[in-house]
Order: structure tokens, then sequence, then C-alpha cells
């Protein structure tokens, strides 16, 4: 039999005492009694490996680059003995047809508990055909394989909201998979790309507690996006304190301020990028200089430029921040006040000046 | 009711006959008015800092705490504000019926559209005199009902969802709150709506400060001591 | 277009038609037909781009300062190179010079980038081509730790390590559940690898999974991730401090350590790992020369790595820049990409609309309006259930990018070749390839094939990551010179620039050749157009029908299994084919 994920822990130098405690610990977690400690133990280390097709819409391959980035657990270890990738076009070995007859064949083997990772969107103009899979449009290999599957993850941005070929004007109209895919439980795992732990993380989870994570209202899980990076951010005192960089590379940047001036996003973006940061926790955004651009928010494309703090409002047209048009507004008013002063006092004058002459 | 009529009806009320004084605005309903008017201030200013941070002060982070000040002052207010708001309702149920005028429009009473004419020409000048009102007149009404109702509604639902943020998931301004995120399209969208409301709100206070002046001067009745006194004098 | 000759090939498309789609092992979606004659040997190829996101349509009218991050967006895998050439684009618009250590930092950037998409390309992309996996399980692991230990020093080459590595696949295997190595062509003839090879290659596309993930790091000290750092109009974000209070919250003494020992790991790592297989996997493939395609007619390369800062002059750069037509390799052409004869996209084949498609556009005037029609003559199918695509009308969302009407190979064979014929200015690569050379023995024209490709992509490797380490020592040396600048701020500002702006930014990316063009308008985008090393690459036809480099490529090969396209995979995966890259 193949290795399973109590061989995984057990090479990992885990006893199979804290297993064990492992286990019960997972019933607990999950309210269930005692005895279910015992089934968790055996199915652990007897089922196979969950096999995972994963798909490639409009995107650009960083999620599935990210995803080989993981230093906990190693991307070696969830390929080779965690689950069973069967479908990757990445990474397979295999091509044209007989990629074609894997994918079917895994659909069919294993209808009902694959699970199905997808990265990147389906466009829908042009019937589909601004991505072609085997001659044919790449939505309809999503939906189709999407119909059979346990449950399904939605990588990044591009497969959670559509990220940038969903930037306006979207020419391809990109789409979310949860606007294609219905009646299948979706987890969102959004960032460009997400961390690689982050991944591996909701990975893990899925077959350790053969079931979803909690997620919050987007339908992320709450485990690694309930809190914004500002949340979490080690220049947060600076914030605090009402100190920012003002410029690139002033002595406030040099000695690591607050990014806020900057344009930083980081509070308003949902992720774990100050928390578990990325790379094996070397760095991430704000740690190396950069303001956050809210890579994990929907629709953070199209929200004006990165480097400004108040952004723009989509409603109100090209180019407008709410200071533009509340500015505007309010200027307006006093002017338009000012006038009708004036001319009420104009008025007033002369109406006095008639009045003597008129009873009413 | 044309038009017409309900004009007449509306010239002739024996309530507000010259020299009459009428009490209108009880107590709560002027305590409500100034406190609000100074949360206003407060959120206003410390609001538009959080946006716009003053310059940065050198020193120790540890030493100094700025923009937390400034956040304090507008989460204090910003309770404040919302209390008030929340007796206002209150008061609008137990009140007089003036209390309740700024919580809902009379779309359905041809005496309010007439009024409205009658003050939108006035204000360009095409009438002599506007109408008498022992309450508000309609176009304050309406202005009043969008940009102080309705905004302060906006303004309390879009601040505790961000205030929820920073409270984390599960705290009550999540629970009652969070879901105006999503709504919005996310968080950043929510501080600009947020933003854009307060720039309502100012260009409302811009216009009723100066009518509030100029009707107290130009009109037939008294306003600015009504809302300090809640007494209502017609001069003529 | 029946039979005819372009390039010195001569195509027919009479024989049997096979279809390779998805094309896979490669970033994005890509299609290839090919027609085969009766001894099974490519006379006709057609590869087509099956994905278009529309990056330039999406940049029209954007803030310049942000179109890095857009851009960035084309590719995952190339991750970095498009937001630098975008950044360059638009400080060349606007006159914009950055401080030394910013092009010192983008320096070591780019060429981290090298060495890990090459690592992970010859590892995970290519060298299942030459590498039958399940032949491994019969290696003996005593003579497959000789065999590593006569070629390498590397130290996890014990007996025991290569046991336990067969067992662990063996179990693999037994399970039935093979996951991305199922259903592929293993015990194929075309694979030539003794079963000890294979094992001992095994076991390095395991180690090169586990330290890519460390190369990438020096990334994410830089611009705080990977993949998609973050990158600066002016400079870097990373502002240095390595004397003063605060200097936690930037590039400070420990920062640089961790870079130092990164970048001296990956040098070992390529040295005593991928160098030594990629020679021991040569040897065994030396007789199977296909492949050259165009590399011996037509090179491009851009040249990068500029050695001081805002000098993009050739003998300021660390990598080539130059153009070869005709074969001619005595003559090495300047490369201007402003000159509007030079580089021209043409559409004839291509699934875009130009008003006038008897001429190519230079990309300041670029156009790009998608018209999706597969039609023509010997099209089969439906618009969405292609079955067989019309190489004589418009088949791909690739355009057609020539340089002064010629079809170019871009990428680290170009790159390579043109340092060769250069000494002076590159004598690493001189000797570096006539090592190679030597020790394979093979004449110096074997460097026109697959496996010359991929050998140029190791010597490369090597080459980058030589200068990674220099790269670092110039920084550290700068800086404790009193220079800490990163960042030039002057016309940051929207409000400081010209009404009207154009420039042109390039860098080599790794797949070869990138160039952003750039028109501002009253500070926002009015023009962006990319043309990108795949486009090249991966061009299909032009009005006057000439083919490609990845089309050339694949002709006159033979294949060894009609039905298992191992050798169409090989050669396009020599190229290190990027699709979202190509059609953006
Ligand atoms: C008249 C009422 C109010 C005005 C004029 C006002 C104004 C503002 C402004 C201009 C901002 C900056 C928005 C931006 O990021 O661009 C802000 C932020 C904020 N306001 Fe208000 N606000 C009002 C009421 C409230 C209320 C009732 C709450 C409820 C707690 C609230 C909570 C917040 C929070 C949490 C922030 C974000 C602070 C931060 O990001 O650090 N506000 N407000
Ligand atoms: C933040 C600033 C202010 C806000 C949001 C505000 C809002 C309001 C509201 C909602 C009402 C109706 C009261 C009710 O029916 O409950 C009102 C009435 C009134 N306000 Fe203000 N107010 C502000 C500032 C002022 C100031 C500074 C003045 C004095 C110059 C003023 C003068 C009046 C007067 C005279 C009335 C009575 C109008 C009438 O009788 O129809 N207000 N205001
Ligand atoms: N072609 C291409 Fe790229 C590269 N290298 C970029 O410019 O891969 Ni995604
Ligand atoms: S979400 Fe971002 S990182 Fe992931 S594929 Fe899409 S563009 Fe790439
Ligand atoms: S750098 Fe960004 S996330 Fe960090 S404290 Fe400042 S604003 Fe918040
Ligand atoms: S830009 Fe993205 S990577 Fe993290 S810090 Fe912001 S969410
Ligand atoms: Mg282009």
């Amino acid at each position: 039999m193949t290795e399973t994920f109590y061989d995984v822990l057990r090479r990992q130098g885990i006893s199979r005492r804290s297993f064990l405690k492992f286990c019960s610990l997972t019933a607990t977690s999950l309210g269930l009694d005692s005895a279910y400690a015992q089934k968790i133990a055996h199915a652990m280390e007897t089922k196979p490996r969950t096999p995972v097709i994963w798909l490639e819409g409009l995107e650009c391959t960083c999620c599935s680059e990210s995803f080989i980035r993981s230093a906990h657990p190693l991307t070696k270890d969830v390929i080779l003995s965690m689950l069973s990738l069967d479908y990757h076009v990445t990474l397979m070995a295999a091509a044209g047809h007989q990629a074609e007859k894997q994918l079917e064949e895994i659909k069919k083997k294993y209808k009902g508990n694959y699970i199905l990772a997808v990265e990147g969107n389906p466009p829908l103009n042009e019937d589909g055909m601004y991505c072609i899979e085997g001659g044919r449009p790449f939505v309809e290999i999503l939906k189709e394989t999407a119909a059979d599957a346990k449950a399904v993850i939605a990588w990044g941005a591009c497969a959670s909201y559509g990220c940038v070929q969903a930037a306006k004007p979207n020419p391809t109209r990109a789409t979310p998979i949860d606007k294609v895919i219905s009646g299948k439980p979706i987890i969102k795992v959004p960032g460009c790309p997400p961390i690689a732990e982050v991944m591996t993380g909701v990975v893990t989870y899925l077959l350790t507690f053969d079931r979803l994570p909690e997620l919050d209202r987007q339908g992320r899980p709450k485990m690694f996006y309930g809190q914004r990076i500002h949340d979490k951010c080690y220049r947060r005192p600076h914030f605090d304190a009402g100190q920012f960089v003002e410029k690139w590379d002033d002595d406030a940047a040099r000695k690591g301020y607050c990014l806020y001036k900057m344009g930083c996003k980081g509070p308003t973006t949902y992720n774990a990028c100050s928390t578990v940061r990325w790379n094996d926790g070397v760095s991430f955004p704000i740690q190396s200089g950069h303001g956050c651009i809210g890579c994990s928010e929907d629709g953070f494309w199209d929200k004006g430029t990165f480097y400004d703090r108040v952004t723009d409002i989509k409603q109100f047209g090209v180019e407008s921040n709410a200071d533009k048009v509340g500015g505007t507004a309010a200027a307006v008013a006093g002017a338009a006040v000012a006038v009708h002063a004036a001319a009420s006092v104009l008025k007033k004058a002369k109406k006095s000046e008639t009045v003597t002459g008129e009873t009413k | 009711m044309s038009l017409k009529a309900a004009a007449a009806e509306l010239d002739n009320d024996p309530q507000t006959a010259a020299g009459r004084t009428v009490y209108v605005y009880e107590i709560p309903v002027r305590l409500w008015h100034w406190i609000n008017t100074l949360c206003i201030l407060v959120l206003a200013t410390s609001g538009y800092l959080i946006a716009s941070p003053l310059p940065s002060t050198p020193g120790e982070a540890s030493d100094q705490f700025l923009m937390g000040y400034i956040r304090f002052a507008h989460f204090a207010a910003a309770y404040i504000f919302t209390i008030g708001f929340l007796v206002r309702i209150y008061w609008a149920v137990v009140g007089n019926h003036h209390a309740r005028e700024i919580f809902y429009l009379p779309v359905t009473n041809p005496k309010w559209w007439a009024g409205l004419l009658r003050e939108l020409r006035w204000y360009l000048f095409l009438e002599k005199q506007p109408y008498k009102y022992v309450g508000h007149n309609p176009m304050g009404h309406l202005f009043m009902f969008v940009f102080v109702t309705l905004a302060a509604i906006l303004m309390i639902c879009t601040g505790f969802a961000l205030y929820s943020e920073g409270a984390g998931l599960g705290s009550w301004q999540d629970v009652l709150f969070g879901w105006v995120i999503p709504l919005f399209g996310g968080s950043q969208a929510v501080h600009s709506w947020h933003h854009l409301g307060m720039w309502g709100i100012v260009t409302f206070v811009i216009l009723h400060v100066y009518a509030a002046v100029r009707e107290d001067i130009m009109s037939r009745q008294t306003m600015i001591s009504t809302m300090i006194s809640g007494q209502r004098t017609f001069r003529e | 277009m029946g039979v005819y000759e372009t390039q010195g090939f001569k195509m027919d498309n009479s024989g049997k038609r096979v279809v390779v789609d998805p094309i896979c092992r490669i970033e994005g979606h890509l299609r290839v037909e090919v027609n085969l004659d009766k001894d099974n040997v490519i006379r006709n190829a057609v590869s087509t781009g099956t994905m278009w996101r529309g990056l330039e349509v999406i940049l029209k009218g954007r803030d310049p300062r942000d179109a890095w991050a857009f851009t960035e967006r084309i590719c995952g895998v190339c991750t970095g190179t498009h937001a630098l050439t975008s950044v360059r684009a638009v400080e060349d618009a606007l006159a914009i010079k950055i401080p030394e250590n910013a092009n010192t930092i983008r320096n070591l950037m780019q060429l981290n980038l090298y060495v890990h998409d090459h690592l992970v390309h010859f590892y995970h992309l290519h060298a299942l081509d030459w590498v039958d996996i399940v032949s491994a399980l019969k290696a003996d692991p005593k003579k497959t730790s000789e065999l590593a230990q006569s070629i390498s020093n590397w130290p996890l080459s014990s007996p025991g390590y290569f046991r336990d590595l067969q067992n662990r696949l063996k179990k693999f295997v037994e399970s039935g559940q093979l996951g991305p190595f199922s259903n592929a062509y293993w015990g194929n003839p075309a694979y030539k690898l003794p079963p000890e090879a294979n094992l001992m290659a095994t076991a390095h596309y395991l180690e090169a999974l586990d330290f890519q993930k460390e190369i990438v790091k020096v990334h994410t000290i830089f611009g705080g991730k990977n993949p998609h750092p973050n990158w600066l109009v002016g400079g870097v974000p990373c502002a240095i401090n390595v004397h003063d209070t605060g200097a936690v919250g930037a590039i400070n003494m420990e920062r640089l350590n961790l870079v130092k020992s990164i970048v001296d790991r990956s040098k070992e790592f390529v040295e005593q790992v991928y160098i030594p297989d990629l020679l021991a996997i040569a040897s065994f493939y030396k007789g199977w020369l296909h492949g050259g395609g165009l590399s011996s007619q037509a090179l491009l390369s851009y040249g990068d790595m500029p050695e001081r800062a805002n000098d993009y002059s050739p003998g300021n750069l660390l990598l080539p820049r130059g153009a070869i037509i005709g074969g001619k390799l005595d003559k090495i052409h300047e490369v201007d990409l402003k000159d509007p004869e030079q580089i021209q996209e043409f559409v004839n084949h291509s699934w875009y609309k130009y008003a006038d498609e008897s001429k190519g556009l230079h990309p300041f005037d670029g156009v790009t309006e998608p018209h999706y029609k597969p039609e023509g003559p010997n099209f089969k199918g439906t618009r969405t259930r292609i079955e067989q695509l019309d190489e004589s009308a418009k088949y791909s969302w690739i355009k057609a990018p020539r340089w002064r009407g010629n079809a170019m190979e871009v990428g680290c064979l170009s790159r390579m070749v043109l340092g060769y014929l250069q000494p002076k200015q590159f004598p690493f690569i001189k000797e570096t390839i006539d090592g190679v050379l030597k020790q394979l023995d093979v004449p110096v024209t074997a460097l026109f094939s697959t496996l010359g490709r991929t050998a140029a992509r190791g010597i490369e490797t090597l080459y980058c990551a030589d200068l990674q380490v220099k790269q670092l020592d110039k920084l550290i040396a700068n800086i404790k010179a009193g220079d800490s600048s990163t960042a030039n701020v002057e016309k940051w500002e929207p409000s400081t620039w010209p009404k009207e702006a154009k420039g042109a930014g390039f860098t080599e990316a790794p797949r070869g050749a990138l160039g952003h063009w750039i028109k501002i308008k009253d500070t926002k985008i009015d023009n962006y157009q990319c043309v990108v090393p795949t486009t090249w690459n991966g061009s299909p036809r032009d009005h006057k029908g000439q083919i490609g480099a990845y089309e050339a490529s694949l002709m006159n090969t033979p294949l060894a299994k009609a039905d298992e396209p191992l050798e169409i995979l090989r050669t396009l995966h020599s190229f290190d084919p990027c699709l979202a890259c190509s059609t953006h």
C-alpha cells in the first residue's frame, strides 16, 4: 500500500504516541467522542491519498509557483505522500490525449471523492474561447470537473475574484469560479498569489479533518483570513504614534516607519502576511518597504493607484476619490452660499425701499 | 387635493398667525441637536485626519500616540453620536409630532410638495415670501432626512463595520455590522463611502447653517432661537 | 498554403496530422499540430497560443507608476521580469535616473529569477523528457552512488540515500496512484538513460523541489514576497539602513547576511547538482541533435544587467545584446527598440485585427484588438470544438513579431551564442561553452539543437549564479563607501511630468528578449504594448508565410512512436514555453 498520512508524520519524526494524541485532539475539536479518535487514526493509517485535480484557466501560474514554495509541510511530501496530484498541466508528465484521458479516468474512478483545485478563472466572452484546452472552452472543462468533485478550492485572486484579467474593462469577461460552479462547497484562498504555507495549510486541513475549515462571510478560511495585515503589522506602533514614511527612501523609510501615507492597504486587507509572512517567514511586502497593495481583496486592481491612501470610488467614473467628490461638493456649497447671501442682502435692501408703500 | 388648494391651506394655517408663539422643539430634541453638532465637528475633523494624517513627528514610537489619540477622539465621538441618534429615535416615538419629522418624508402629501416648490422658488428669488411653518420647511426637511437621518445611518453602519475590523471576528460590532463590508465590495470601498459620507454631511452643514441664519433674518418666523428655546414666534 | 519553402524549411502539410493539446509541463495553454510523413518525420508544424487576457487593453488609462504590478501578473513563473521591464519603460519615458544601489538590487533580483526559473525548468518541467522515472526502480543504488560520486562532490550520494529514495518511489508506484507521473511515456524508446542515471536524476528532481524555495528568498528580502515581489518607479522600495537606529525595519546587516548565504548555496547547488546532471544526461543524448530550428539563422537578444546604473548601452550589459540574421554569425547587428523599422508585430495569422494587415506595427503604435475566428479550408470542427486548425488562416492568440522582417529565436541559446561570439566582453561564457563542448566531445554546431538550448540554459545558470555573488559584493561595497540611497523621488509626483511622453523598457527575461513600450498622456497610460519572449518563439506565421521558432524547431524531427509525442515535448520544452507571457 502507499505511504499514508501517518507514514508521513512518522517519517517526520512524530511518535505513535503523539500521533494518537493528535487524533484524539482532532476528534475533540470536531465535537466527537473518544471512540472516534480510533477511527480517525485508522483512516489516517490506511486511507489512499486523496486525488486532486488542479485546473488552470486564465492565470499566470503564480499560485502553482507559490504552492511549491511551501516549507512546512514540504511540497515534496504533499505531492508524494499526502495527496495524489493526478492532473496538473504545469507539472504532469503526460500531454495531449494522454493527459485528457487521465482527467477522464480520475473523474470516473473517484467520482464524488476528488478535490478540485482551480487556479485562474474562465473567460466567458467569445463563447469561452479566450481560454482553450483540448480545442474547447476551459469553462466547459471546469464545469464538468466540478460536477463530480467533493469540494472545490479557489486558489488565488483569479479563481476567487477574477484578478488582473478581470480588471476594468475585463475584455474577456474573466469570471470568478463561484459564478459558474454551483452546488459545491467552495473555499476561497485569495491572494496574488496566496502564501505557500496558507495553501498547504488549507490542503492539510481538508485532508486531516475531511471537511472545509470554518469560512468567513466571503468564503475564506477564518484561520488565515480573519484579520487584517494592519492588525498584526510590526510597524503598527509607528501608525499609532503618527510616524509615517512621507517619501520613498526618506529617513522614516530607513527607520521602518508606517507606510500608510505611501498608500499601504494593510488597514483594508485580510491576509496572513504580517503573521505567517512569506517564503518560510523571511519577510512580507511591508517589511521590505513597499506598502501592501491589497492583493487578497476583491477587485484590488480597480481601487485607484496603489500609492494613494484615499482611493477611487468606482461609481464616480474613471478617477474620483472621496476627497475630490466631497471636497468639490462642499466647495460648491460654500460658493453657492456666498453668492446667495450676497443676492439676498441686495434683495432685502431693495425690498425695504419698496415695502413702505405696500400694505399687506 | 390640487397643489394650488394645498398652497392656499398652507398660507392660511391659523397656527402660524402673526405674533403667535408655538412650542415646537422639546428639550431632548434641542439637546440632541447641539450634542450632535459637536459630535459631527469632532468626527469630521478627526476622520479627515485619519485619512490624511498630520506630518510625522520624530522620536521613539513608544513616546507618542498622536494617531492613537485622533482615532480615540473619533471613536469616542462616534459612540456619543450613535447613542444620541438612538435616543433621538426613542424621542421620535414618544415626543411631539415635530420630533418625528426628520425620520420620514411625507411624499404622499400634496401640501408638502407645494411647500417644497414654493421654498425652491423663494431661494431662487422668484417669490417675495416663503410660507410659514411650525416645524421644518419642506426643503430643510428633505435635506435633514437625507443628509442627517440617512447619512447618520450610513455613517453608523459603515463606521461600526470598520470598527469591527479592529474589534475582530465575533465581536458584537462584527456580528451586527460585519455584513456591511462584503455589501460594499470590500474594506477599502467601505472606507471610501464612509469618507464620502463625511463630505455629504459637511456640505449639508454649510447649507443648513446658512439657511438657518438667513431665514432667521429674512423669513416671517424665528429660527435659531427656536432651536435654543424651543419656541417659534411668527412675526407677521 | 500546401507545400512551400520558407527559411530553408520545406513545409508540407500532406501527411498525417497529429494534435498535441494540452502541451503540459509549460506555463499556460499551448496547442501544437504537426504533419508526419510515412516515416513519422515532422514535415509541417503549427503552434497555437490558446489563451488571451488583454493586459494591454486593461492598462489603458491607468497610472504609469502602477503598471509594474499589472504587468508582473502577466506571469508568475518569470515573476518580476515584467515588473522590471515596466519600471524601466516608465523611467525611460520620464527620464528618471535610479541610484546605484537600486540598479544592483534589481540586478540581484533578476539574476535570482534566472537561477530559480532555469533550475525549476530543468528539473520539473524538462527532465521528464529525458529521464524515465519508472526505469529508476530497476537501478542499483550502489552503482547509482558510484555514478553520482564520479561526477560531483555533492554530499547526498551514499548508496543508502539512493536506496531509501528508491523504496519511497517503489511504494509510490505500487500504490497505483502515480499522481503527476501518471499516463506518461515511460518505456518509450526515445529514453536513453540507464536506470542508475534515472534514479540519480529523480533524486535531484526532489532535492531541487526542496531547494528552489530557498533561492527565491532573495526576492522576499528585497521585494517582500515571491512570486510577485514589489518594485518601484525610480528605484527599489526597500530602504537600506546598516548603521542607524531603526535598522530592523530595512535592509540591514542581518538581511545582507541572509542574502549572502542564499546566493552562496545557490551557486553551490548549480555547480554540484544541476551542471553535473546536465552533462551526465547530455552525454547519453548527444546523438540526438534535432530541434535547432531558427537558432543557426536568426537570433535576438536585448541584453540585461547593467553594471553601472542608468547606462543601457551594450558595453555596460552583463548579458549580451544584438541580433544575428541570415545565419551570418560574424555580423552582430545593433538593436534599437525605438527604431520603427526594427521591431514590428504582424497579425495576419493571429486572432487580432489591424486596419491594414499588410503592414506590421511598431509597438509604440501597436494595436491590440481581439478577433477570434477559426477558419480556412482546412479548418475542422466548430467555433468551440477545434479539431484541426488551418495555418493558412488566423490560428493563434499569439501575435507575430519580426525583427527587420525576420522571425527570430530568443532566449538562453541566443544569449549564450551572442556571448560566445564576443569573448572579450564575455570570457566566462566563451570558456564555459568551450569546456562543455570539449567534455561532451561535440562540435560547436551541436549548440544549434534542442540539447544545445538545454545546455545553454545550464551554462547561463552557472554564469548568473556567479554574477549573483558578485553583485551582492558590489552592493555591500557601495554601502560601505557611504551610499545607501535606493530611490529617486524627484519625478514621483505626476504633476512633475510632461504632458506627453513615451519610452521603452527592456530586460532579458529567462525565456528571452522582453520589451514594454509605454505612451503617457496627461499622466495616464495612453498606449502600452508588450512583446514577450514567447511571443517571438511561439509566433505563428506572418504575411510572408515565415514560421516562428517553435514551428521551425519541430521541423524534420523523427518521432520514435507517432502516438507518443515525446520528441515534440522535448523540443518545445527546451524553449521553456510561457503562454501567459506570450499573449498577455
Ligand atoms: C458624522 C459621522 C462621521 C464622520 C464624518 C466620520 C468621518 C470619518 C472619516 C473621514 C474617516 C476616514 C475614512 C478614510 O479612511 O478615508 C473615518 C474613519 C473611521 N470612522 Fe468615522 N466618521 C463618522 C462616524 C463614525 C461612526 C459612527 C463610527 C463608528 C464607530 C466611525 C468609525 C470609524 C472608523 C473605525 C474609521 C477607520 C479608522 C481607521 O482606519 O483607523 N465613524 N471616519
Ligand atoms: C453638525 C451640524 C448640524 C447638524 C447635523 C444639524 C442638524 C439639524 C437637524 C437634524 C435639525 C432638525 C432637528 C429635529 O427636527 O430634530 C436641525 C434643526 C435646526 N438647526 Fe441644525 N444642525 C447643525 C448645526 C446647526 C447650527 C450650527 C445651527 C445654528 C446656526 C443650527 C440651527 C438649526 C436650527 C435653527 C434648526 C431648526 C430649523 C427649523 O426650525 O426648521 N444647526 N439641525
Ligand atoms: N515568455 C516569457 Fe516570460 C519569461 N521568461 C517573460 O517575459 O515567462 Ni512567463
Ligand atoms: S491569483 Fe494572482 S498569482 Fe494567482 S494565478 Fe492569478 S494572477 Fe497569478
Ligand atoms: S505599514 Fe500598513 S499595515 Fe503596517 S501599520 Fe502602517 S498602514 Fe498598517
Ligand atoms: S499586497 Fe498581498 S502579499 Fe500580503 S501584504 Fe498585501 S496582501
Ligand atoms: Mg503585445
